[in-house]
């Protein structure tokens, strides 16, 4: 796992066009299941994350995923970060699409 | 939400505080053979960073979007963490690339100050690009705990803000009578949430606008040229706008915009009212 390469920032939709690729995203938890987080993306899709923390996150907190994308709707985590419960999903989902579409060159 | 006390009701581009450009006191550095620290600090990305790097490296300085860089401000992940007598350095991992940053202690009070950092922690940099020769790295005079997770969001939308900037557009002066569209140099623009495209005015500098009907014809061209006809030329009050409105069949809105554009470029004025508008110009 290429540990130094960038993370590239996706919503679900933006995720399918990165499988195999490490991103970055945050998903709103709605449940653990032994070592597995199921959540929410920011544009509203169910999102899967394998491999992060056994204990979980609280659910309903924002949860930062970095990690290889291994799916069109599944992450292979590297690091997980809890971002609380406020946080604002809907920027999150705007500079998603700045950061991939005319911006990609700050980012990328 | 984001925190908008800087940003708040602040159109874009006409925020003189948080372009770098018109921070710098031309009154305190007036020759160019003196040497110029820049001190402003910008939010940037680490991939512009590296980038500037790569491109700077014969160069006595570093620049990015056409700007002399010196401080810095990153948001990102730790790692690295390495804890020495007299500084800590680490790595800073922004999800673009990766900056090796130092930070000195040389007081007591600074060891406090970094007893927080730790591999994997979110933080805020603000720090100082140094050195070429193959070595780049960066001295960091403050770092901070992130708690709010919104910041980072901000941060990279602030990156965006400041980059977009650094590379406004100039156009060249809007002529009268010149039917032909403006010239630009550079076709960036913005897209707002109606879908239109144009860029936002600043002092001394023209706006440039798309054209909505795809004829052609710029919105500016139509207006003025009505206003320069013989006809309204010759009347005392000028044009009332709702015959523009009604000769020209294009949005109100869009018209209303040329016109006060128009206005303060100084080609027309109003006359006995704020509906009529007369061409500044006579020949």
């Amino acid at each position: 796992m290429d540990t130094s390469s960038p993370a590239v920032f996706v919503n679900a939709e933006l995720l399918k066009m990165h499988v195999g690729k490490r991103v970055r995203t945050v998903l709103q938890v709605a449940r653990n299941e032994g070592g597995v987080m199921i959540g929410q993306s920011t544009d509203g899709q169910q999102l899967t994350v394998k491999g992060g923390d056994p204990k979980g996150f609280p659910l309903s907190h924002y949860v930062e995923v970095i990690g290889i994308a291994d799916g069109n709707q599944s992450i292979r985590a590297e690091i997980c970060t809890d971002f609380g419960e406020r946080f604002d999903a809907v920027s999150y989902n705007g500079l998603c699409q700045l950061a991939n579409g005319k911006y990609k060159n700050l980012f990328l | 939400m984001l925190s908008a006390d800087q940003f708040a009701g602040a159109p874009l581009f006409t925020g003189g505080a948080f372009l770098p450009s018109q921070s710098i006191d031309s009154s305190i550095s007036p020759t160019k053979s003196q040497i110029r620290t820049p001190n402003t600090l910008i939010p940037m990305t680490a991939k512009q960073i590296i980038e500037a790097y790569h491109s700077s490296e014969d160069k006595p300085a570093i620049i990015v979007d056409g700007i002399e860089l010196a401080n810095v401000k990153l948001v990102g992940l730790v790692m690295n963490m390495m804890e020495r007598d007299t500084e800590v350095s680490f790595t800073l991992d922004d999800g673009t690339g990766r900056i090796d940053f130092r930070r000195w202690a040389n007081e007591s009070s600074d060891t406090g100050d970094t007893a927080f950092i730790q591999n994997g922690i979110y933080v805020k940099v603000h720090g100082h690009l140094r050195g070429f020769q193959g070595k780049r790295h960066a001295l960091a005079f403050s770092v901070q705990l992130l708690t709010d997770f919104n910041d980072i969001v901000l941060h990279f939308l602030e990156c965006i803000h400041i980059h977009l900037g650094h590379i406004r557009v100039k156009v060249l002066p809007f002529f009268e009578g010149d039917t032909a569209r403006m010239q630009m140099n550079i076709n960036i623009g913005q897209s707002f949430s109606n879908g239109r495209e144009y860029l936002a005015p600043f002092p001394n500098q023209f706006l440039a606008h798309s054209t909505m009907d795809g004829s052609g014809k710029d919105v500016y061209s139509l207006v003025l040229k009505m206003f320069q006809e013989p006809a309204m030329l010759a009347s005392e009050h000028g044009l009332h706008v709702d015959e523009l409105f009604r000769r020209l069949g294009l949005p109100k809105n869009q018209i209303m915009e040329a016109i006060n554009y128009l206005v303060d470029v100084g080609h027309i004025y109003s006359t006995v009212d704020e509906y009529h508008f007369k061409s500044a110009n006579n020949c």
